[in-house]
C-alpha cells in the first residue's frame, strides 16, 4: 500500500492519517449516518495518538525493551495486562506452539472421560 | 475458565466442534483482497515437528481438516456451556468493518516515532496494530453512535466523540485532543474566505457617500498616442489614522 497524505492547509498537516479513510472506516459501523467535521478530525487525531499509546506501552512492557525490537507478542501481553486496551483482546490473540495446544487438548478430553464416569 | 483467547499456529487446523471450544476462522482471504497482506501472521513458530494431518492421531475426523488458519478461543465461562450462539456470534464478527484498514506506512511511521530512537519493529507487529486501529475507530464510533441516537441526533459531533473517548477508558486522550481542536479551529478561521484578518481596532470613520465624490484623474494613453484624461470615480481611500486592520466583510 502506499503512503497518504492530505493535500491541505497547514492545519491539517498536524496529522499523518489519511481522513478519507478514517471516514470508510467510521461509516463502516452500524447505524452511523453523519460524521461531522470535527468528530472526524478528532477521530483521526485520536488514532494517531493511540499508536503512539499502544505502541509505546508494549514496547515497554514486553520483551522488546530488551530486545530493543516490538513484536506481536508485547503487543498481546501489553493487551491483556492494560485494562485501555481490552477490546482488542479478540484480534490480539496470544500464540501458542502447536505441540502445547495438543498437549492441552488431550488433558481436557481425559478431563472430560473422567467426568463422564 | 477464564476468557484467554489463543492462536494455534499449525499447518493444518482442526475444526473439530466436538469438544468445547468454539471456533473463528480469521478469513484472510477478505483482509488479503483489502490490505494486500499475505496471510503469514498464524504461521509461524511452527514447532519442530512438521503439523500431523493424521486425523486419527489428532483424535478427531478427517472430514473438519481444513486448510486455513483458526483462532481457537476457550469459552467464556463454565465448561458445559452450548456454544454454538457463541460461535455464530464470533462469526459475525469477522466480518466486520475490521476488514478496512489505514495504510501500513502511515501506522508505522506514528509507531517509530513513538518508540525509542533505536528500537525496531517487528512486521507483523506493524500489521497487527493496522488492525488494532480499526478496531479502535469502530469502538468509539459505535459508542459515539449509540450517544447521538439517544439524543435523537443524526449527525455525530466533536462532543460525541470526546464523551466516547472518556467512557471507553481513553480520558487520557481528552485534553490534548480538545488543544488540538481548538488550534485546528484558530488556523482553519484564518484560511476562510480572503486573507482575512480580524479588526484590530474600529474604525474612525464610516465609509459615507462622500467617498464617493472625489474622483481620482488617471492619465490614459490611447493607441492613437493622444493623451486622454478619464475621470475614475472611486471610493475615496481617507486617512484614518487609527485604523490598524479592516475586516472585508
Amino acid at each position: 500500500e502506499e503512503e497518504e497524505e492530505e493535500e491541505t492547509p497547514d492545519a491539517k498537516k498536524s496529522i499523518s492519517l489519511p481522513v478519507s479513510r478514517v471516514r470508510l472506516i467510521m461509516k463502516s459501523s452500524p447505524d452511523v449516518s453523519s460524521i461531522n467535521q470535527d468528530a472526524l478530525f478528532l477521530t483521526t487525531k485520536a488514532t494517531e495518538l493511540f499508536v503512539q499509546h499502544l505502541a509505546l506501552s508494549s514496547f515497554n512492557n514486553g520483551s522488546g525493551k530488551d530486545s530493543n525490537t516490538l513484536e506481536y507478542s508485547d503487543l498481546a501481553k501489553t493487551t491483556e495486562e492494560n485494562e485501555t486496551f481490552h477490546f482488542l483482546t479478540d484480534i490480539l490473540p496470544k500464540k501458542i506452539l502447536a505441540r502445547d495446544y495438543l498437549k492441552t487438548l488431550e488433558q481436557m478430553q481425559e478431563e472430560e472421560e473422567e467426568a463422564d464416569l | 475458565m477464564q476468557h484467554v483467547p489463543l492462536l494455534v499456529i499449525c499447518g493444518n487446523a482442526a475444526a473439530a466442534p466436538r469438544w468445547d471450544w468454539s471456533f473463528r476462522s480469521h478469513f484472510l482471504s477478505n483482509q488479503t483482497a483489502v490490505s494486500g497482506r499475505e496471510p503469514t501472521r498464524a504461521s509461524l513458530q511452527m514447532d519442530g515437528d512438521s503439523a500431523t494431518t493424521d486425523a486419527s492421531q489428532l483424535g478427531i475426523t478427517g472430514e473438519y481438516m481444513a486448510s486455513s488458519h483458526y483462532v481457537l478461543q476457550s469459552q467464556d465461562d463454565d465448561g458445559e456451556e452450548n456454544l454454538n450462539d457463541h460461535e455464530d456470534g464470533g462469526i459475525k464478527e469477522n466480518y466486520r468493518e475490521q476488514d478496512i484498514y489505514l495504510p501500513i506506512a502511515n501506522v508505522a511511521r506514528i509507531m517509530k516515532n513513538a518508540v525509542p530512537q533505536t528500537g525496531k519493529i517487528a512486521k507483523d507487529a506493524k500489521e497487527c496494530v493496522q488492525e488494532c486501529v480499526s478496531e479502535f475507530i469502530s469502538f468509539i464510533t459505535s459508542e459515539a453512535s449509540e450517544r447521538c441516537h439517544q439524543e435523537k441526533r443524526k449527525t455525530i459531533n466533536g462532543e460525541d466523540i470526546l464523551f466516547a473517548m472518556s467512557t471507553l477508558g481513553f480520558d487520557m486522550y481528552v485534553d490534548p485532543l480538545k488543544l488540538y481542536l481548538q488550534k485546528f479551529r484558530e488556523a482553519m478561521k484564518g484560511e476562510k474566505g480572503i486573507p482575512g484578518v480580524s479588526v484590530g481596532e474600529s474604525l474612525g470613520e464610516d465609509l459615507t457617500e462622500d467617498s464617493f465624490t472625489n474622483p481620482l484623474p488617471a492619465g490614459i494613453i490611447t493607441a492613437d498616442g493622444q493623451q486622454q484624461n478619464v475621470m475614475v470615480y472611486t471610493t475615496s481611500y481617507q486617512q484614518i489614522p487609527t485604523v490598524q486592520q479592516i475586516q472585508f466583510s
